[in-house]
């Protein structure tokens, strides 16, 4: 991994359209600004993990079929 | 052609109802093609189907209409994140939303945060994170499905 150091306002382009700009530090926690295209989805790491496992569980479940056609029906 | 179905065994899949995803699914990235199958036995088409992969005949995602199990869905997203379906219209877009279905049936959910769209004249299709905050990723609806469908029984 790349790892830079940078200091309140400073920034880094990721290409030549999406800037991160660090915008305020406290204690452990840090404010990022994101200047991306719209068209580039910008999510927390955690939800993404969460809609990547929830997939996976949906497609992974032994379905009885015939209890799932009742509650449908 | 034909295809292998996790539940559907083989089965003769028109080339025209291929779903195209550009980015795949997140965390099956790498099935890019899909049908939506269902269980047509009785002849009325069922409120609950299938994202059938292509590519990994074992990858099959139950999915339904959201509306089903909420009548006020509503998603914001930002269009551009849509972009590569085309121009999407009341009358080409598909909303669908993957159902997880554990042993016991009443912990039954739909993950509302992370609806498939799809537009059905272009056959192309994407997943997107859509921006509402109370959207759930498991939003249990075990008992507000069996309470509408009393309410439409005692019709």
């Amino acid at each position: 991994m790349l790892a830079l150091t940078r200091k309140i306002n400073e920034s880094i382009m990721i290409g030549n359209n999406i800037e991160i700009t660090i915008l305020e530090i406290r204690g452990d926690q840090v404010k990022i600004g994101i200047n991306a295209p719209k068209s580039i989805p910008v999510y927390r790491k955690e939800i993404y993990l969460q809609i990547l496992e929830s997939n996976k569980e949906a497609a992974s479940a032994e379905i009885n079929g015939d209890v799932l056609k009742e509650l449908f029906k | 052609m034909l295809i292998k179905t996790r539940h559907f065994g083989e089965v003769d899949l028109d080339e025209e109802k291929i779903i195209h995803f550009e980015q795949g699914i997140l965390g099956f990235e790498d099935c890019k093609n899909y049908a939506i199958l269902y269980d047509n036995e009785d002849g009325d088409r069922p409120e609950i189907s299938w994202l059938q992969s292509l590519e990994e005949p074992a990858l099959a995602i139950p999915v339904i209409s959201p509306f089903i199990i909420k009548p006020d869905y509503n998603p914001t997203v930002e269009d551009e994140l849509l972009q590569s379906l085309g121009e999407l219209t009341p009358d080409n877009i598909i909303v669908l939303v993957s159902v997880t279905v554990p042993n016991d049936i009443t912990r039954i959910s739909a993950n509302l945060k992370a609806p498939f769209v799809i537009n059905a004249d272009l056959r192309k299709g994407c997943q997107v994170i859509v921006e509402n905050t109370d959207y759930e990723i498991k939003y249990y609806f075990y008992q507000q499905l069996k309470a509408a469908k009393a309410g439409k029984e005692g019709k």
